[in-house]
């Protein structure tokens, strides 16, 4: 089973960290779900595969009623990101997906029907939870053709999908980031060969330099806080991407 | 489970989960109740020993309950594997149902091949789920009889808090304190045991 770790906490406004399966088999990719609390309303970012659907659902369960767990949100169509989806709907028919329309019909080959699917518009659009409004940022090319951040603006923090994703070796797996230049080492390779768009890349930068964040939270790997976002979003805008081979 | 699907299983242990949940809190809570009556059976000194002493118990009982509920939720985490697997199996069926009726001559055949061992393999989950539910009930059985003696407890307390002296009205106060709670874990227990009997056999 993963562990839930409240990330952020303001009153009945919080975030949670899914993270961290000692018994997740090596040959699946380690994937971080986070799960926005406002009120009685809740959002699951990134739900993850189906491989661990029951670690992720235990885990949440410890501390919060996945009943109450109303929306979906899919950065991108990717299977780590949401093939767990027909085991959501399994629980909650009612639940609702958000993602990129331009994947509107080809993740409900995992699942879902018309109903299920709210498509978000390439400019990006608000999501209510509870009194809460994200703000779904456009990240397209990154990896995804079709892609997504989520922006909480009232607590200061962007889900970025896999942009600042690691891939952290046994040992070096903290929750987040505490040694910039050590843990960017492990971030390189995966952003030069899976980003996609140098111009994509510098939208994105110039996009998200405007936001106030306190965190950045990928879906592999640590979480960025404090100074370590402006450092990400610096060393991302220098970083050469779309290469094969380092 | 082929009366019931597998999301209802899901939502049933869903719903017994929570209410585990709410045990361990005011198992909790009755810990720190009770570390307080301590205190204040320390302070009522001779007149109040008999309470201090049912205190202690009491504060016995709260960590034994924490314990229980502890395992009680471990199993529900084991059951909530199962019943993934179970799901995955329902799609699969699902799937392969639906290419049954479509296919003809050796592909029809082999589908039905298929089909037979994934309905043992669906068996061998249900079965499994079926023992843990076993277990769960057992576990929950035991519970209820160690809050029936928690219950107890809090009734002795108040005849002792009676004979409290100056300390009387407060040691009342208390003793009234425990015995509401732990009525309030009563009822919880007696609706996880409904959830429970739900299950399917
Ligand atoms: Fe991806
Ligand atoms: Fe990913």
């Amino acid at each position: 089973m993963k562990t839930a770790q409240v990330i952020f906490e303001d009153g009945d406004h919080k975030w949670l960290a899914i993270v961290r399966d000692p018994n997740r088999p090596s040959y699946l990719v380690d994937t971080n779900e986070y799960l926005v609390l406002a009120g009685d309303d809740a959002i699951l970012l990134d739900p993850g595969g189906g491989e661990v659907f029951s670690a992720v659902f235990s885990a949440l369960s410890t501390v919060f009623d996945p009943r109450r767990i109303s929306k979906l949100f899919a950065s991108h169509q990717d299977p780590d990101v949401i093939s767990s989806l027909s085991m959501w709907l399994e629980f909650n028919p009612d639940i609702k997906c958000y993602l990129s329309w331009l994947w509107g019909s080809f993740v409900p080959h995992f699942g879902g029907d018309a109903e299920t699917f709210v498509t978000i518009p390439d400019g990006g659009m608000d999501i209510s939870v509870g009194s809460q409004r994200l703000q779904a940022i456009p990240a397209h090319y990154l990896h995804s053709s079709g892609n997504f951040n989520l922006y909480d603006s009232g607590a200061k923090i962007l889900f970025s999908g896999d942009i600042g994703a690691a891939l952290l070796p046994p040992g070096e797996d903290g929750l987040f980031v505490e040694n910039f230049d050590r843990h960017i080492r492990h971030a390189e390779a995966f952003h030069r060969r899976w980003m996609g768009s140098e111009r994509a890349k510098r939208d994105w930068c110039a996009r998200v330099s405007r936001l106030d964040i306190d965190m950045l939270c990928p879906q592999h790997g640590a979480i960025y806080r404090g100074d370590d976002v402006r450092r990400f979003i610096d060393w991302f805008g220098q970083l050469e991407v779309g290469v094969l081979g380092a | 489970m082929a009366v019931r699907g597998a999301g209802d299983e899901l939502r049933r242990i869903v719903h017994v989960n929570e209410e585990i949940k709410s045990v361990v809190a005011t198992a909790f809570k009755i810990n720190l109740m009770a570390m307080n009556a301590i205190f204040l059976a320390k302070r009522a000194g001779q007149t109040a020993l008999g309470f201090g002493v049912l205190s202690n118990e009491l504060r016995r009982f709260a960590t034994d309950l924490q314990q229980q509920m502890a395992a009680l939720r471990e199993m529900t985490y084991g059951s909530v594997g199962t019943v993934t697997g179970m799901l995955k199996q329902t799609q699969l069926n699902r799937v392969l149902g639906r290419a049954h009726a479509e296919a003809v001559g050796v592909g029809r055949k082999l589908i039905d091949e298929f089909l037979r061992g994934h309905s043992e393999v669906m068996l061998q989950h249900e079965e499994s789920l079926a023992a843990l539910n076993r277990r769960l009930t057992h576990m929950i059985a035991d519970t209820t009889q160690l809050v029936e003696l928690g219950s107890v407890l809090a009734r002795s307390a108040k005849i002792e808090a009676a004979y409290g002296g100056a300390f009387s009205v407060s040691l009342m106060q208390v003793s009234s304190d425990f015995e509401r709670t732990i009525g309030e874990i009563q009822r919880s227990l007696e609706t996880i045991s409904k959830h429970q009997s739900q299950e399917v056999r």
